[in-house]
């Protein structure tokens, strides 16, 4: 009945430290709500299958702390903390967010739900403190990297002149 | 320090602003550096720095016709930078499509 929106994620890079993720949902918002901020939900799909997810710790009030911890397979630790500075259920939650292999990386994530006609639409924006810290979200690849305006620069560069 | 990080790969060359303008400017196709200053309000010296980046990471290449030193766009190599794009709109789209599958389990064993 409902469709399969597997892969309809919506990647945007507006500014120079921003990310901005959009994806529809159908369920309720008050669900998806809990299902992104209660650990008995969260530890269920938050790391992939075959990765265990070792600790969900979370903390959801003004000053509260999360900390979620996941296992690869080969025994590499996945650790991302941070604390909670708006918590405004069951449509907004705005915390920062610092994964512990890149240090400097710090990041704050505002999470917005809003619901039309039973489908519920998330929104997450990531904006990281400098460019180092975004330069970062590339080198789980082992690249250095930086990533301004990148989607616009691709779609008007690489389309434009590769396959005109 | 900061400066060999600059010149090392296509993520670094394209985070600079000014260097995504002189990118720009080639879009059109093949120019002489006093044509990209003329499009750009940056001088000469600024121009040709930025282009010298973009050549050593394989961004532009740099032909002679008579006197003149004309660059062009390698678009090619900016397959780096797609890759990364992909991959990382693969692994949150993975995440969120599992928080979809668990939102369904969820709704079906709690029929409302």
């Amino acid at each position: 009945m409902t469709p399969n929106r597997h892969g309809s994620a919506v990647v945007e890079f507006p500014s120079e430290l921003a990310i901005v993720t959009t994806r529809e949902f159908d369920a309720p918002l008050e669900l998806v709500f809990d299902v992104l901020t209660k650990p008995e939900h969260v530890r269920n799909w938050f790391a992939p299958f075959s990765d265990q997810v070792t600790t969900c710790d979370i903390d959801l009030r003004v000053g509260g702390s999360y900390h979620i911890v996941f296992v690869t397979p080969d025994g590499k630790e996945c650790s991302f903390r941070g604390t909670y500075s708006e918590v405004e259920p069951p449509t907004r939650t705005v915390a920062t967010w610092l994964f512990e292999g890149w240090p400097d990386a710090e990041a704050v994530e505002t999470t917005e739900l809003r619901e039309t006609d039973g489908v519920t639409t998330l929104t997450m924006t990531m904006v990281f403190r400098d460019e180092a810290g975004r330069a970062h979200m590339g080198k789980s690849d082992g690249q250095q990297s930086s990533f301004d305006h990148m989607e616009d620069y691709l779609k008007s560069l690489v389309e434009e002149t590769v396959s005109a | 320090m900061a400066r060999s990080s600059t010149t090392s790969d296509v993520f670094n060359a394209v985070a600079e602003a000014r260097r995504r303008e002189v990118l720009d400017a080639l879009i059109g196709g093949e120019k002489a550096v006093g044509a990209i200053v003329d499009d750009l309000s940056m001088t000469q010296p600024q121009v040709s720095k930025h282009l010298r980046v973009l050549s050593e990471v394989g961004l532009v290449s740099c032909r002679a016709e008579g006197r003149r030193r004309l660059y062009r766009l390698e678009p090619a190599h900016l397959r780096p930078l797609q890759d990364w794009m992909a991959k990382y709109e693969q692994a949150l789209n993975e995440r969120l499509d599992r928080m979809d599958d668990y939102l369904k389990e969820l709704q079906e064993g709690e029929p409302q």
